[in-house]
């Protein structure tokens, strides 16, 4: 089954609205002269489940593209190298989190091939990032991390 | 404070050595990534930010709009060697500008480009110089009803000048708001849409969203077309403009600086309406309407003068009312707050420095990108042929490095990762990310300022249209709404929009 573009997009406004909608009833409502936290966000996703029925009714009626996509592995694996990153940045240190950042994004690509040339390019591009970050601009991100010192290194 | 004296200040602000220096830094980095395909203005500017986080606060900024023309130059670059827009309003320069380098002239498409956007810049600099402190001071009476209705102006342009359809931008704008109420509600200090999340408790930062849409997004679409990417940079040679060239262009120009520097001013999208009625302007006043979309020169000079006045003016409004236009203003509030300035009309009489400084780097950067740029354009056509997949790796170091410093947060990069993958999904529907990032900022202001409004009024609305700049400001909106159902305005959006996809 194709799913189309607008099918996706109101219901992901729908659902989100929707959600939304029932946890801001929870919110002290209050009165248009003394709003309570909940007065503009239950009209925001009121009219965001609006706009998504809305956009579910125009899918219906006329055509709308139906979504193609070629290749899952990239949506993986480079949020997931990012969020490796954030995960053992302060564990490992810059050099060795950026160095894990570049080689498991670019394995992403469709050219990519494991190659000496590559990685070594990869640890200087590590190496560089680090000494401009860290020692040049003075961002507060360990160079060596918390766990190195417990393996002996 | 006069304009002299102002000026004066400005002028011993930007040439201090290290606010020149920075403003050179600022100008190269950028253009070096704004060339790179597939890196639009929002990224590059996300991606550069975490280099200007240990600067004083107005040689970051000087930097940062360094970067930001930087960018814009850099997109027409790749425009015309690589026919690839880097934003929206790039497209139209790819229309003549590539047509000119397949025919071998790209050099004069370039001198054409650098040479429209300086005096564009030039004079765009002097508008602001003059409008500014101008509209400052009238923005010092203005109330929270002014505000709000300037709010939802800024708003419907977004949505009317988005590619795409009216609805779906319109739901975008309130997904938008939607994540700007995460947080702290400022009035009654409940906590809205933190899951009971402590890192949430100060809502999403504005940066991190942005990146995540635009850095990350743009590296996921890329690399699921990968394998179709054309990489053909066209030659550059003979870059001086002949006689005949000057005498083609320069009315253009100055008639493009004009459109852009009165459309820049706009809250929503100045740049890309700026750059599309300039050429259409131009193709209807040319003898020769017939060469436009084969080469012609004023077709790349009018409207890259147009955008360039443009993306100058585009301050205005983010620096005296603190309400951004485009969404890369948005992102440069966003890198103002981390430095802990608040932009309004209060930064002229409370850090004239910062403004003067900035108004006068603006042109100094300027010059900086002419002189840089039309001797190193072999160098920047170079760097556009490095593979992409040496690129995108670089790219998501970069981001991910500036997101996680802005707060030494992990939360944050997890966060982006996220907003990556919601980015790829936007662009796979077909939904314009823009109004989202607008409406993100927006947002807050716009319930801060209903709030307020009705608390003085005791709940009464029609406040909204007694005050007379409201009604005005409420009005212009309203008839923005209105030509969008008309079939004739409809056939110009589309036509001028539907190529920027």
């Amino acid at each position: 089954m194709k799913i189309t573009q607008d099918a996706a997009l109101g219901g992901l406004f729908v659902a989100s609205g929707g959600i939304a909608l029932l946890m801001a009833l929870q919110y002290p409502f209050g009165t248009a002269g003394r709003m309570g936290p909940g007065y503009f966000p239950v009209i925001v996703s009121t009219l965001l489940v609006l706009t998504g029925t809305g956009i579910l009714v125009r899918g219906r009626l006329a055509s709308s593209e139906a979504i193609v996509h070629a290749r899952w592995l990239p949506l993986l694996i480079v949020p997931g190298a990012v969020a490796l990153f954030g995960l053992l940045v302060e564990k490992l240190g810059l050099p060795l989190a950026v160095m894990l950042l570049t080689v498991g994004a670019a394995t992403a690509s469709v050219g990519f091939q494991l190659s000496w040339k590559a990685t070594s390019g990869a640890a200087l591009f590590s190496a560089v990032c680090a000494l401009v970050f860290v020692k040049l601009l003075g961002l507060p991100i360990p160079l060596v991390g918390s766990w190195l010192p417990a393996l002996g290194v | 404070m006069d304009i002299f004296s102002g000026l004066m200040l400005g002028f011993a602000t930007a040439t201090t050595f290290s606010n020149f220096i920075y403003c050179f830094f600022g100008v190269l980095l950028g253009t070096a990534v704004g060339v790179l395909p597939g890196v639009g203005a929002i990224a590059t500017i996300s991606m550069l930010l975490p280099f200007t986080f240990g600067l004083p606060v107005d040689t970051a900024l000087i930097m940062l709009a360094g970067i930001f023309y930087g960018t814009q130059y850099g997109g027409s670059t790749t425009a015309i060697l690589m026919n690839l827009p880097g934003e929206a309003s790039s497209v139209v320069t790819t229309l003549d500008g590539h047509e000119m380098a397949k025919q071998g002239r790209a050099g004069r498409a370039l001198a054409a480009a650098a040479i429209g956007s300086f005096f564009a810049g030039t004079v765009g600099t002097l508008f602001i110089v003059i409008a500014a402190p101008l509209l400052a001071s009238f923005a010092l009476t203005f109330g929270p009803t002014e505000y709000f209705s300037l709010i939802v102006l800024g708003l419907v342009t977004s949505m009317v000048l988005t590619s795409g359809s009216l609805l779906t931008a319109f739901g975008m704008a309130l997904f938008g708001m939607l994540l700007g109420m995460i947080g702290t509600d400022v009035n009654s200090g409940a906590a809205r849409y933190t899951f009971g999340s402590p890192n949430l408790l100060d809502g999403l930062n504005f940066v991190v969203v942005a990146t995540g849409i635009f850095g990350l997004g743009d590296v996921l679409a890329n690399l699921e077309t990968e394998r179709t990417r054309s990489a053909g940079v066209a030659a550059v040679k003979g870059l001086f403009p002949s006689r005949e060239d000057w005498k083609r262009m320069s009315a253009p120009i100055v008639r493009g600086t004009g459109l852009g520097v009165l459309l820049g001013v706009l809250p929503g999208a100045g740049l890309l309406l700026a750059s599309f009625s300039s050429y259409a302007l131009e193709k209807k006043l040319s003898r020769h309407p017939e060469e436009f979309g084969k080469g012609a020169i004023e077709g790349v000079a009018g409207p890259e003068a147009a955008n360039n006045a443009a993306a100058q003016t585009s301050f205005i409004p983010m620096l005296t009312l603190g309400l951004p236009g485009t969404a890369t203003m948005a992102l440069m509030i966003g890198a103002l707050i981390i430095q802990g300035v608040q932009p309004g009309p209060d930064i002229l009489t409370q850090q004239p420095a910062l403004f003067w400084g900035l108004v006068v780097s603006m042109w100094i950067g300027n010059l900086m990108l002419l002189i840089l740029n039309l001797p190193l354009v072999g160098m920047w056509a170079k760097l556009i042929s490095v593979p992409y997949r040496f690129l995108f790796p670089m790219i998501c170091v970069f981001t991910t490095i500036g997101v996680y410093s802005i707060n030494n947060s992990i939360f944050d990069v997890y966060m982006m990762a996220l907003f990556g993958l919601l980015g790829y999904f936007f662009r796979k529907v077909g939904a314009e990310p823009a109004p989202l990032i607008l409406a993100l900022i927006l947002g807050p202001m716009a319930e801060e300022y209903l709030r307020r409004t009705l608390l003085l009024s005791h709940g009464d609305a029609s406040v909204f249209f007694t005050s007379p700049l409201s009604l005005g400001t409420l009005i212009v909106a309203a008839v923005l709404l209105l030509s969008i159902i008309s079939p004739r305005f409809r056939r110009v959006r589309e036509e001028g929009l539907q190529e920027a996809d």
